[in-house]
């Protein structure tokens, strides 16, 4: 028979025993802040397909947040189950990725940067001011709340965002080690190289975003099933952005582990600092500047820079030589 | 809705005068952007930072916000400077998305910084003159839009007689024709960032007074502020100081002409320059005037 090796073993065994966590009357305070874990990893994740295979610096993951949550809150308000609300919130976000593709896609660099940044703002005025449905005093700046949700209690909502983690890292696991993986990192090396090897650069590209957005629509709708109040400035607020970049550059773009690591320590400083009220936001922002100025490759870059990778195996070696010796 | 010659001439009026202080924010992202062809986030918090800079000195000091201005302008000069040599030239060795980040990053910690000292709630430079309208024909001015188009006029004056007369002038003109060639000529780029830096947050400074007198502000009016003159650059071309004030007057104008052809819409009035923006960007993403 032939044994798996230990790194497909490990990821199954670490999934599984997180799954378990609920069962075994973990306190409720973890729950809650694994279930901000996994959303913020899941976004992370997708982030870093972008910017950091793809080489699109996207501005915009609180359009795809706001959008998806919105569509959950306004869903549910007409009596739609929160489950297809959740569904059709990614589906959104996604038709939302889909429509602003071709302008964006025509803006290289710094322009698609910024002009993934003006989206959100213009959402955030729009629905400012949209009332679609309720009373006076729902919609515009007040938000909708998502109702239906009794009986999905917190394990339910651990186990969904669990599953959405788990599903966008395997999901860019997968995308990197297929032919869709490679013409993306070729994209972000040389653009025109890529071009002219052959690489349909506009296809992949939409195929990428495409991904993204639905992933983070899909977490951004999680949230909002967690804390079921949506508003356009928390819906579409900076922090939506920042939490995925952060995630991102602190853990290492461009490598897979880097935005498990930068999650990890987000969700750290976010409960760290969660009383702190602005406090939180300019430690967050230092630590991001530091971060790119003293270590631009993440903390990801610098494990593999010191070799700490390899180092239970030198540890083996030395263990074995040691033995061999005496 | 009638829409009449003398009703339009008021809003026309507004939109010039008003574009005039996004000459003066746009510049300072256009210096930047000009040498180093990086957009600079942060700007918009810095202009906002400008306003609260002028606003705590006149609640301080009691004199007026344009006086502050002896204290401000060097400040941010100095402030510029720094930044620009500890943190933005160093990850700008490492890429330029580094770079970006390092700007959102320093918007973060503006942001916060302004919240934590001076609360969310919003302010507004209080000056006896800035109720203060006056007639022209039909047309009732108000002075503090006057302001913006002088204060406009005067800034973008200074800074291109800057460019021109001045030996760091020219080599910022020299770093952002052709970087490599200016090296060549004995140019220190790094320098050049970092006054072009410093130029730029002086920008800021002034941006900040007008900015105060015109409109309240909150420490999340930035970024809008850093999405219009984005939009005033691509628009107006680079390098270029009358492109640059061109694109400034028609950003004021969609504004004012947004929100009188709708009949005093807000929504319009707050999404017509984002639209703008966007628009411009899609069809032609290099700019109107682009190289």
């Amino acid at each position: 028979m032939k044994i798996p090796r230990l790194t497909t073993l490990a990821p199954i065994a670490v999934l599984v025993v997180l799954a378990l966590f609920p069962l075994i009357g973990i306190p409720l305070s973890w729950l809650n802040y694994l279930f901000s874990f996994f959303i913020y990893l899941a976004l992370a994740n997708m982030w870093n397909l972008l910017a950091g295979y793809t080489g699109l610096i996207c501005l915009c993951p609180h359009a795809f947040v706001g959008l998806a949550g919105y569509t959950l809150a306004i869903g549910t308000q007409v009596g739609m189950p929160f489950q297809v609300g959740l569904i059709a919130g990614a589906a959104v976000a996604a038709v939302f990725a889909l429509v602003i593709s071709y302008p964006v896609f025509r803006m290289k660099g710094i322009y698609f940067a910024i002009g993934t940044l003006v989206l959100p703002e213009v959402l955030k005025q729009w629905f400012n001011y949209w009332q679609p449905v309720g009373t006076a005093y729902q919609g515009g700046g007040a938000g909708y709340s998502v109702v239906g949700l009794a009986g999905f209690s917190l394990e339910n909502k651990y186990w969904l965002a669990l599953a959405i983690a788990a599903a966008a890292i395997f999901l860019v696991y997968i995308i990197l080690r297929s032919k869709l993986g490679l013409g993306l990192t070729a994209i972000r090396d040389n653009e025109n190289t890529a071009a002219s090897s052959g690489v349909n650069i506009f296809r992949l590209k939409l195929i990428s975003f495409l991904i993204a957005a639905f992933i983070m629509g899909i977490a951004g709708a999680a949230y909002f099933i967690h804390n079921p109040k949506i508003q356009p400035a928390g819906g579409f607020g900076i922090s939506w952005l920042l939490l995925p970049l952060m995630a991102t550059v602190i853990g290492g773009e461009g490598t897979e582990e880097g935005p498990i690591i930068g999650a990890a320590i987000v969700t750290f400083l976010r409960f760290l600092l969660a009383d702190y009220g602005a406090w939180s936001l300019f430690i967050q922002g230092i630590i991001l500047v530091v971060v790119v100025v003293a270590l631009p490759q993440g903390i990801a870059g610098l494990l593999r820079q010191v070799g700490a990778y390899h180092l239970p195996q030198k540890l083996y070696q030395a263990a074995k030589a040691r033995i061999h010796r005496t | 809705m009638e829409i009449s010659l003398a009703g339009l001439a008021a809003p026309i009026i507004k939109g010039i005068f008003l574009g005039g202080l996004y000459v003066v924010i746009a510049l300072g992202l256009s210096l930047v952007f000009g040498v180093m062809k990086l957009i600079n986030v942060a700007h918009g918090d810095l202009v906002i930072l400008g306003s609260y800079l002028a606003w705590a000195i006149m609640g301080w000091l009691g004199i007026d916000p344009f006086l502050s201005l002896v204290v401000g302008v060097p400040l941010f000069f100095v402030l510029g400077f720094f930044v620009q040599k500890f943190i933005i030239n160093r990850t700008f060795r490492i890429s330029l998305d580094a770079a970006l980040i390092a700007c959102f990053g320093i918007s973060i910690v503006v942001q916060s910084l302004l919240q934590i000292i001076w609360t969310p709630f919003n302010r507004s430079l209080l000056t006896d003159y800035r109720l203060v309208t006056f007639a022209v024909g039909p047309v009732t001015i108000q002075l503090r839009y006057l302001l913006n188009f002088i204060g406009g006029l005067a800034v973008m004056i200074a800074v291109r007689e800057f460019l021109r007369r001045t030996y760091m002038g020219r080599a910022i003109g020299a770093a952002s024709q052709n970087e490599p060639v200016a090296e060549r000529m004995g140019i220190n780029p790094n320098r050049v960032y970092s006054f072009a830096f410093a130029i730029a947050m002086a920008c800021a400074a002034v941006a900040g007074v007008l900015q105060g007198l015109t409109f309240s502000f909150s420490p999340a009016s930035g970024p809008p502020f850093l999405i219009i003159s984005f939009g005033v650059i691509i628009l107006g071309g680079l390098g270029s100081m009358a492109g640059t004030f061109i694109g400034g007057m028609i950003f004021g104008l969609t504004q004012t002409l947004g929100a009188y052809l709708s009949g005093g819409s807000m929504m319009i009035q707050m999404l017509a320059p984002y639209l703008l923006v966007f628009i411009i960007l899609s069809v032609r993403p290099q700019g109107i005037f682009g190289r």
